[in-house]
């Protein structure tokens, strides 16, 4: 369970990216996050596994209060969090087994994460999470021979392959064609229901998000404006998140896409 | 563990034979170089000898290091050193200019363009000291020898890189300048000469930046340039002087540098 | 458009169109350029004395070595081996020696690594000045230092590696895509674990096809650091030039030649297998 409680973040130049949010959210729900570029829906995935930190209030994940945590404790609790990027963030000079494989890094003595010399187990479970997003048969090549959506598999992979809580995704499918999209779509929702883990994505296709997530949240300039189920969103809704209806995205709105 | 994941899992490319193989040969040529080379730490001379040359460093003999007029000064010889590589970059670059076309695929036959990158190759690898040797022979010691060296020695990179230009010429205008009715004349004025003159401009530049460094040592054998005076500064243990050489020297390829490294900038960028 | 001092003095040409716009273009800067080459390639002329008829009164003079040094004195070839493996040895040594020492030094001036803008400017500045010594006057000064033989040589080698891999890996580590190392840390790895899963697999083929090229360079050097008496091959191409033996002048230039090649060739193979 993530619990935001009067949280608010401003940076340090002054601008304020969260305001007073508070949210409630239930292990294995899976929320879309939407709003203009900007509104702070990047700034609220990253709170939630202290990639940025939080000025004020509280943010509870499973039980643990994130701000208290302090040096180890923020990695050991990282581990039970995925986080997938817009840009993939892969090594890509190297295998795609490789990248899955680093999700096992921290659980390794020192000489084998010197050399990088793996565990047959852990490879097979690299392997596995290879499998469950439909690229076992690439996984020797190097990262950069493979399409967006492939590499975006990989990074699925290899945050499967952490066994995480909660998945974070930031903007996942903005870099990619709307076909890919729809698969990388599908993969989330598959793990979300055999797994059970929570998913939280920012998106800016409203179509996707009304699509796939049960829940949406919507941000405006720092605030929650609008909390609920994806069927009750309707245009009076979108108009309050997104300001005036010029600014309403269409679905493969490029443009925002890509900001 | 289902059976496509079993299969992969074999599948694993074994590279550890091939690596260590490549890491016993790096480990028994390091310990064959270290047998040949003769480790010698800093003995007492040594020591005194190194602390002199970074004393010269920080006290200068500043009148020769700022000596304008008499023409014996670091800037006269440094300036001469400039001159030196700048006319063997000019020269370099215009010989270079027929040769990079005779070494071109695209442009001549493959047996022509493979002798003349062998002829290429030939002239490179012999020691820019040996040539600055033999012209020295045509003209005697002097900064004229140091020239000639430059020119000839610029050629090999040069038109190496003359050729990776002419190969990477977009061909796509000249079809465009058809489709508009050009002759051949009017395609090589207004389709490749505009391509190629920056490039080779670019070139050149980055050429005379490593040129201006490799003229500093031609002085070494006689012919010009501030080497010569350096070597004498060193060789009676005048050490401020030797301190002056190698300011003015790293001040100067510095500056250099910077300079042609703003400028080419300015040719990609427009 | 930005207005410098040439624009003041050339003013741009305008023109204007039938609906009444206005166009500029500004005067061309070529002639300039073209006058400020033609001004220094004659100060050049001057300085440096050229003589073109002395190029053609006394170039067979050029020509008259050349010839000399065919054919090689294939006798010669046993009094090689020696100089010849010390080259090599020198430039193996100061290469991995500077190889590996270039490591902490890029790291230490890449401003995505260390954040320190002082320590990294002091490294740069620091590769920078190491890299317009030329190798030449580097072992001169090391002979006067460590002694004539190959330990100048290995010095002087390991200088120039040290400044040439070092600024061009930190160039490379600067532009290292820093997102694969926010995942890193994103899944709960700490810094040094990141670095190591996300940096080093995308600057480690760069590095060692950097000092593959650093070291088939080297050789070139090696060959002529004992013309300082920095050991090597270079002593003998002194002594023999200075004794006018220029058929062994030609079997040291043609054995060196040969082991370029070859080396170029092993380098290039294993350059090309690691892009």
């Amino acid at each position: 369970m993530i619990e935001f409680k009067d949280v608010n973040k401003t940076y340090p130049n002054g601008v304020t990216a969260l305001n007073n949010v508070n949210l409630t959210i239930d292990q294995g729900e899976f929320v879309a996050i939407i709003g203009l570029s900007g509104a702070g829906k990047s700034t609220l995935i990253r709170c939630i596994n202290r990639m940025h930190e939080i000025n004020e209030g509280t943010l509870t994940v499973n039980g643990v209060n994130v701000g208290k945590l302090r040096g180890k404790q923020v990695r050991r609790f990282r581990r039970k969090i995925g986080m997938i990027f817009q840009s993939f963030n892969l090594v890509t000079r190297t295998s795609v087994i490789n990248n899955v494989l680093i999700s096992t890094v921290p659980e390794l003595s020192w000489w084998r994460k010197l050399l990088g010399l793996f565990p047959k187990a852990q490879k097979v479970d690299a392997l596995e999470a290879l499998d469950k997003v439909g690229i076992l048969d690439k996984a020797y090549n190097r990262v950069d021979q493979l399409s967006g959506g492939q590499q975006q598999r990989v990074a699925l992979a290899r945050t499967i392959a952490q066994h995480p809580d909660i998945i974070l995704a930031d903007e996942p499918v903005a870099s990619l064609d709307p076909v890919t999209a729809k698969v990388v779509m599908d993969d989330f929702k598959k793990i979300n229901k055999e797994t059970n883990m929570s998913i939280l994505i920012n998106i800016h296709h409203v179509e996707l998000a009304l699509e796939y997530a049960d829940r949406v949240i919507g941000i405006r300039q720092g605030e929650v404006v609008y909390d609920g189920k994806s069927e009750d969103v309707s245009q009076d809704v979108l108009d309050k998140i997104y300001g005036s209806i010029d600014n309403v995205p269409k679905m493969e709105d490029q443009e925002e896409a890509d900001l | 563990m289902n059976k496509s994941v079993q299969q992969q899992l074999e599948k694993a490319p074994n590279r550890t034979l091939y690596l260590s193989t490549i890491g016993i040969i790096l480990a028994a040529l390091l310990v064959w170089s270290f047998m040949g080379v003769n480790i010698t730490g800093f003995d007492q001379r040594g020591t005194q000898i190194a602390s002199n040359i970074f004393s010269g460093l920080f006290s200068p003999d500043l009148g020769f290091l700022f000596d304008f007029t008499s023409g014996g000064g670091v800037p006269s010889l440094l300036f001469e050193t400039i001159a030196i590589a700048f006319l063997g970059t000019i020269f370099g670059s215009f010989l270079a200019i027929p040769i990079s076309f005779l070494m071109s695929p695209s442009i001549v036959s493959r047996p022509v363009a493979f002798v003349t990158r062998l002829v290429v190759i030939f002239i490179r690898t012999i020691p820019s000291l040996v040539y600055g040797l033999m012209f020295i022979r045509v003209t005697g010691p002097g900064p004229y020898a140091g020239v000639l060296t430059m020119s000839l020695t610029s050629i090999g990179m040069i038109s190496r890189l003359y050729v990776d230009v002419i190969e990477n010429l977009d061909r796509s205008v000249l079809e465009a300048m058809t489709s508009m009715g050009c002759n051949t004349y009017e395609k090589i004025r207004y389709g490749v000469l505009p391509q190629l003159f920056s490039s080779f401009l670019s070139v050149t530049i980055y050429r005379y930046d490593m040129n201006l460094r490799d003229a500093t040592i031609l002085g070494l054998v006689g012919a010009g340039g501030i080497g010569a005076p350096l070597i004498f500064a060193m060789r009676a243990y005048r050490w401020s002087e030797v301190g002056s050489i190698l300011i003015g020297l790293v001040v100067l390829i510095l500056a250099v540098e910077i300079f042609s490294n703003k400028l080419r900038e300015r040719l990609v960028n427009g | 458009m930005q207005h410098t001092i040439y624009d003041k003095i050339f003013k741009p040409k305008t023109y204007t169109l039938s609906n009444g716009k206005e166009v500029k273009q500004r005067a061309s800067r070529v002639p300039l350029v073209l006058l400020i080459v033609l001004f220094i390639t004659i100060v050049s002329w001057e300085v440096t004395n050229v003589d073109l008829s002395l190029l053609r009164t006394r170039g067979y003079q050029f020509i008259v070595i050349l010839t000399d040094l065919f054919p090689p004195n294939w006798n010669f070839l046993s009094n090689i081996w020696g100089p010849l493996f010390d080259t090599i040895q020198m430039s193996l040594l100061g290469s991995i020696a500077g190889a590996i020492l270039a490591i902490p030094f890029a790291l230490l001036s890449s401003s995505n690594i260390i954040r320190n803008r002082v320590l990294n400017g002091f490294f740069k500045l620091f590769l920078s000045i190491l890299r317009t010594l030329p190798t030449l006057i580097s072992a001169l000064i090391a002979t006067f230092v460590f002694g004539l033989g190959t330990m100048a040589g290995t010095v002087a080698i390991f200088l120039f590696t040290l400044s040439y891999i070092g600024k061009l890996m930190y160039e490379h580590i600067e532009n290292v895509d820093m997102g694969a190392f926010e995942a890193h840390e994103s899944m709960g790895l700490t810094k040094v674990e990141a670095f190591r899963y996300a940096i080093v697999p995308d600057v480690l083929p760069t590095y060692l096809s950097v000092s593959l090229y650093a070291f088939e360079g080297n050789i070139r050097y090696a060959a002529i650091l004992g013309y300082v008496g920095a050991g090597g091959v270079g002593l003998l191409l002194d002594e023999r030039l200075g004794w006018r033996d220029y058929p062994s002048v030609g079997m040291v230039l043609l054995t060196l030649m040969v082991v370029v090649f070859v080396i170029e060739r092993i380098s290039e193979y294993f350059r090309m297998k690691l892009t």
